[in-house]
């Protein structure tokens, strides 16, 4: 260990360990790629054991019961629901299980889409502007709690049973979820990020959007994660009360006829579209935050 | 003990033939000098007023080492956050070359408690974030940012995020983001607080080495005594709130200095001089 100093050779001290520990992880993707690979192959494996063994309960207690009107065994709710992705329900004005999800999931992007927009501007809003927080802090502390749900007859009579109150309902749903994760992100982003940002040279405007607004990213993602859940069990009821279409349509439809594998098939749906859109969002913020995307 | 490093670091550093290879950029071409005159600060909170600085007058030479050293709560961050440009001081005088503070800039290279790199962004992206951020990344400046990692021992971790690196490496690499700015002025504030002993250390020497060869003016923020003894050329001595300059103490011992220089008479000497006016 010299403590010879040369100009053009590094600083000694940053060559030296220092005693310092090792870092937590291996930098970027230079890794061991093959640990981490052989662990989310595990992670597969064992998920994949745990839903066959839940298949296998299900069709074990459905040939006990033997009453496929109670619980209709794994093999017949497959059948049924590969049957109905291409035929109608009910066969004379209904729709295919593909045109009802089809449905569902328009009316969530567009009543998700929406919320998420205004919910992003106003919690902004709310966050830059001393007023509009002050005007807006009561209105969505009263809201907040409410289930969307009790909106429904309301909004019906406004806008009817066609698409408008069906987003309207995801809308005022989404609204303040999202704005409550904006505004606590951006409260949450450290008064010394942004010095270091103006100390380092940058304007306001770039600050305020290159790091205010980037740090409040993984936040806001994790608002809409929860508002998605959320949006789900909103529209799924709406359409259980007052629609001629989607998937919640076509199990209370299922459900009146005693269609049972129907209406287990109308929740499968709703588990892989649930499934599939928090799998968008959670892939947006591995993107956003690389401190999650080792785990 | 030997110390080679004494008599030609510092006149290499800045008499470099020009034919030379330059692995490491020349990181200030000018120091500043710094001249508080009665700089006052109260923040007013909802119910009372707390006075953090009162009449701190403080003279500080372009190239100078010095250390703020007082207990915590005395008003030495906000002193650091007025030359920074974060908080505008309510009166006296502020001037760093001549000219007034008036917000934050990148002349005056700030280093916070905690390293602050944006954890989004790599180690690289993290240096490269002031230039980028007023315009001006050319291909010499990235060059320039990969020879500062080299530098501060981050090459091999240039693609690596904050969370990967440790204490000390998040550390280095916020001095080599705040260096590629070449600010004539280092603020520090109790950089090294959060460390633990041996990081701490290395740090230190880390820091005595590039101010040795680059002679930045310093301004170092800290409660420890025996760090601002190694490192200062004086140490101000401020007074329990609110803040004003108690002393300024001269530190006479020899440079370039080395970590074990802590063990020497004269180092103790200086280090019971300080305290001694700290408990005055």
């Amino acid at each position: 260990m010299s403590e010879q100093i040369t100009s053009a050779a590094p600083l000694t001290a940053a060559q030296e360990p220092d005693g310092e520990d090792p870092p937590p992880a291996t930098p970027g993707t230079t890794g061991a790629p093959g640990r981490r690979r052989r662990r989310s192959w595990r992670r597969v494996a064992f998920g994949g054991t745990g839903l066959l063994l839940a298949l296998g309960v299900w069709q074990v207690a459905a040939l006990v019961i033997g009453d496929p009107v109670t619980l209709p065994s794994v093999t017949e709710t497959v059948r049924e629901f590969g049957h109905y992705v291409t035929h109608r329900y009910p066969e004379v004005q209904g729709k295919t299980l593909l045109e009802d999800a089809l449905i569902s999931t328009g009316r969530i992007l567009a009543g998700f889409g929406l919320g998420t927009v205004v919910g992003l501007v106003l919690g902004a809003a709310m966050s830059g502007v001393r007023v509009i927080r002050e005007l807006a802090d009561p209105i969505i502390a009263v809201v907040r709690p409410l289930p969307p749900i009790a909106f429904i007859p309301l909004l019906v009579v406004w806008f009817g049973i066609g698409e408008t109150s069906k987003v309207a309902l995801l809308f005022f749903g989404v609204v303040p979820v999202i704005t409550i994760a904006t505004l606590g992100a951006l409260d949450a982003v450290p008064a010394e990020l942004v010095n270091a940002s103006r100390s380092l040279g940058a304007s306001q405007f770039h600050t305020m959007v290159h790091v205010r607004l980037r740090a409040a990213v993984p936040g806001v993602i994790t608002g809409m994660r929860i508002a998605m859940g959320g949006a789900w069990t909103s529209i799924i009821a709406a359409e259980m009360i007052a629609a001629t279409g989607g998937v919640g349509f076509l199990i209370l439809q299922a459900g009146n006829y005693l269609q049972t594998p129907l209406i287990f098939s109308g929740i499968i749906v709703i588990a892989v579209l649930g499934f599939a859109f928090d799998g968008l969002l959670r892939l947006l913020l591995r993107a956003a935050d690389p401190t999650i995307r080792n785990s | 003990m030997s110390r080679p490093g004494t008599s030609h670091a510092p006149a290499a550093a800045e008499r470099r033939p020009a034919d030379a290879v330059v692995a490491e950029p020349r990181i200030t071409e000018r120091p500043s000098a710094i001249r508080l005159r009665d700089v006052g600060k109260t923040f007013r909170g909802r119910r009372r007023r707390t006075a953090a600085l009162e009449g701190v007058s403080l003279d500080i030479e372009a190239g100078e080492f010095l250390c703020l050293l007082g207990p915590s709560g005395c008003g030495k961050s906000t002193l650091l956050g007025v030359l920074a440009g974060f908080v505008p001081a309510d009166s006296g005088e502020v001037l760093v070359d001549g000219r007034p503070v008036r917000g934050p800039g990148p002349d005056r290279g700030v280093l916070f408690q905690t390293p602050t790199l944006f954890p989004w962004l790599t180690t690289r992206q993290n240096v490269l974030y002031g230039p980028k951020a007023r315009g001006a990344l050319t291909r010499e400046v990235r060059e320039e940012a990969d020879a500062l990692l080299e530098t501060v021992g981050l090459a091999d971790f240039r693609d690596a995020h904050p969370h990967e690196l440790s204490g000390g490496m998040r550390h280095r690499a916020a001095f080599a983001r705040v260096l590629i700015n070449h600010p004539s002025v280092l603020l520090m504030d109790e950089p090294f607080g959060a460390l633990d002993a041996i990081t701490r250390a290395g740090m230190q020497r880390f820091l005595l080495e590039l101010w040795q060869r680059h002679r930045m003016t310093i301004v170092f923020v800290t409660h420890d005594v025996e760090e601002a003894t190694l490192l200062g050329d004086r140490v101000a001595v401020l007074s329990g709130r609110p803040g004003r300059t108690k002393a300024v103490v001269d530190i006479p011992l020899p440079r370039p200095r080395v970590y074990e220089d802590t063990e020497t008479l004269e180092f103790v000497t200086a280090k019971r001089r300080i305290r001694e006016v700290l408990e005055r």
